[in-house]
């Protein structure tokens, strides 16, 4: 009944090691900073909240980039500073992609379904992300992280149920699940055994363009100060801590401001490169 | 005609009563009130109490939302945990906001038109590449990065633009030149998003049959460009643009702090440190009627296109 030629999580792997060179490079630069970012915290010379130089100081032996407002070492701060972001938004990309996977499978076969999430996506489309962030952060006071990942999540689903959802209606309508729909199975064996398999490559790609966003709002939340609390090291909050002393030291503002850039960057790099080739369009008659 | 656009009036203000309501369930259903967070330490229950009922947070839920709904449209926003009038708090930073948002919507939609234009007549060209590859890597950066390479080139570096921004005696931004540097920052990551869309909306209609029979007989390709392809994709380009307007205002409210512009990110910024959730909800409201306003106008130069069919 199922097309799915083989299943499970060793097939995408599988698949990703069979992409081209081209694919690979693209993807490279993400997966070095993330992981730079995750064991950062291990490798980082100093403690990130004891001070080690004069307020502001410029770049010395021991703190090759300087110190921090409070004299607190950049270095090992940047080093620190780089693990939540990535952790909270690959958790966000995560949630996000799964449940926008299931919504859109489930809509595909009910169309109801389909129909409540496309008027949600017109609400939230009145809701700038930043300020529904800042709505769920300020309204639950004790949420800490979790305020921020739920709100990102909220945000983030409808969107993706568009995606999803466009990618499985034509699943849908295949003949092998209008068969077996007319067989009497059920909408969850419908959904996990014939539509979900076959929308591996779309959900990869979702993936990617899921955790670009979240980098964005959980950076953004940081830098607004809804997010890690000082003393914690923070790449969003160390640019706006040390954004008084940029004269004096402008380490303790680039450094970071550079990570969480690159940090996009090279995420939007890795996103575009999983993304299915429709084809950049040539305007072939001008 | 005049039918069709009613009834878009209706669809959106219906839309965004909704997102008032989301708005006020999830102040409400999020443990923690604007009684509690402004509370000191060692107040008694009593002393909570009598703010909460000062604030009007002691009234029944129903009662709340009622009064919430029906304040709106008469321009209430709620009360801050404060005790003020949210609509006094925003009176003149939130023209402020709109201001620098226009500014940077304005120059988002002259830009991407230029760069998706010119890359789509070059189509596959050296050009046409840097464009689209740039356009793609700007969209994801984050506002505030984006500020500060440009207060470190253009004002520390070079002197050219000021770092902050003073406030005038009106409230208002001092002089034009501070207005640069914090639109520039918003402009930068939208126009890269437009420019795709720009670009792509172009191709698309360059399929279209007329635009063969405009090239087949002989116009140049500026002319096919402004007369043939554009009108086509203009209610994609609008539509894209619109979207951009939410974008626009939430980064708005980042890059204000950063800038020190007298706007609603200001505003923000203390609602943040005294977790006044009513703020928030007030600027929310305020965003999302400004944001229904620019989406019917897209919605309108999509019926004036397609002459209402659809």
């Amino acid at each position: 009944m199922r097309p799915a030629r083989g299943e499970g999580p060793e097939r995408a792997v599988s698949a990703a090691l069979r992409a081209p060179l081209g694919t690979l490079v693209k993807v490279l630069p993400a997966l070095l900073l993330v992981t730079l970012a995750l064991v950062g915290p291990w490798i980082a010379p100093h403690a990130i909240d004891t001070p080690v130089t004069a307020p502001y100081a410029a770049p010395v032996g021991d703190a090759p980039l300087g110190g921090d407002q409070l004299g607190r070492d950049v270095l090992s701060r940047l080093l620190a500073g780089g693990r939540e972001l990535v952790l909270s938004s690959l958790l966000v990309a995560v949630l996000v992609t799964g449940t926008a996977a299931v919504l859109g499978a489930v809509g595909a076969v009910r169309p109801w379904v389909g129909r409540l999430v496309e008027r949600t996506a017109d609400v939230l489309m009145l809701l700038p992300a930043v300020l529904g962030i800042l709505l769920v952060t300020l309204s639950w006071p004790g949420g800490g992280r979790l305020a921020v990942v739920a709100a990102a999540v909220v945000l983030g689903v409808p969107y993706a149920v568009r995606l999803a959802g466009g990618a499985a209606a034509p699943i849908a309508a295949t003949g092998y699940v209008e068969a077996a729909a007319a067989g009497g199975e059920r909408l969850r064996y419908l959904v996990v055994r014939e539509i979900l398999p076959n929308l591996r490559s779309t959900l990869l790609a979702l993936f990617g363009l899921r955790f670009v966003a979240a980098v964005y709002l959980v950076a953004t939340a940081g830098f607004l100060q809804v997010g890690p609390q000082p003393p914690a090291a923070d790449w969003a909050l160390m640019i706006r801590e040390n954004s008084a002393g940029i004269l004096l030291n402008p380490w303790a503002v680039v450094a970071p401001s550079a990570a969480v850039g690159l940090l996009a960057l090279s995420v939007n790099l890795a996103a575009s490169a999983l993304a299915p080739q429709t084809g950049r369009k040539a305007v072939t008659v001008l | 005609m005049p039918a069709l656009v009613l009834a878009q009036v209706l669809k959106r203000t219906a839309l965004l009563a909704v997102l008032l309501a989301l708005v006020f369930v999830t102040v409400e259903l999020l443990p923690g009130d604007a009684a509690d967070v402004t509370s000191e330490r060692g107040e008694s229950a009593a002393d909570l109490a009598r703010r909460r009922a000062l604030l009007g947070l002691d009234r029944p839920v129903p009662e709340r939302f009622w009064d919430w709904m029906t304040g709106l449209p008469t321009g209430d926003l709620g009360t801050s945990a404060r005790g003020e009038k949210v609509t006094d708090l925003l009176s003149s930073a939130f023209p402020n906001t709109l201001l620098l948002g226009g500014i940077a919507l304005a120059l988002t939609a002259a830009l991407s038109l230029t760069l998706g234009c010119w890359a789509a007549l070059r189509p596959g060209g050296r050009l046409d590449r840097a464009v689209s590859g740039t356009a793609t890597a700007v969209l994801a950066l984050p506002e505030f990065v984006v500020a500060v390479a440009l207060v470190l080139v253009l004002s520390l570096w070079t002197g050219w633009l000021p770092a902050v921004t003073l406030t005038g005696a009106d409230g208002s931004p001092a002089s034009w030149d501070m207005l640069v540097l914090p639109a520039l920052a918003l402009t930068v990551p939208q126009v890269g998003w437009n420019t795709r869309i720009v670009r792509a909306a172009l191709a698309d209609e360059a399929r279209a049959p007329h635009v063969e029979t405009a090239v087949l007989d002989g116009l140049p390709p500026h002319r096919v460009l402004t007369h043939h392809v554009l009108p086509g994709a203009l209610p994609t380009i609008a539509a894209g643009l619109a979207t951009s307007t939410g974008m626009l205002l939430g980064g708005a409210v980042v890059v204000e702090t950063i800038f020190n512009y007298p706007g609603v990110g200001s505003v923000l910024a203390s609602a943040v440190t005294d977790r006044d959730s009513p703020v928030i909800a007030g600027v929310t409201a305020l965003t999302g009627a400004v944001i229904t306003v620019v989406l019917l106008l897209a919605d309108l130069v999509r019926d004036l296109v397609t002459g209402g069919e659809r």
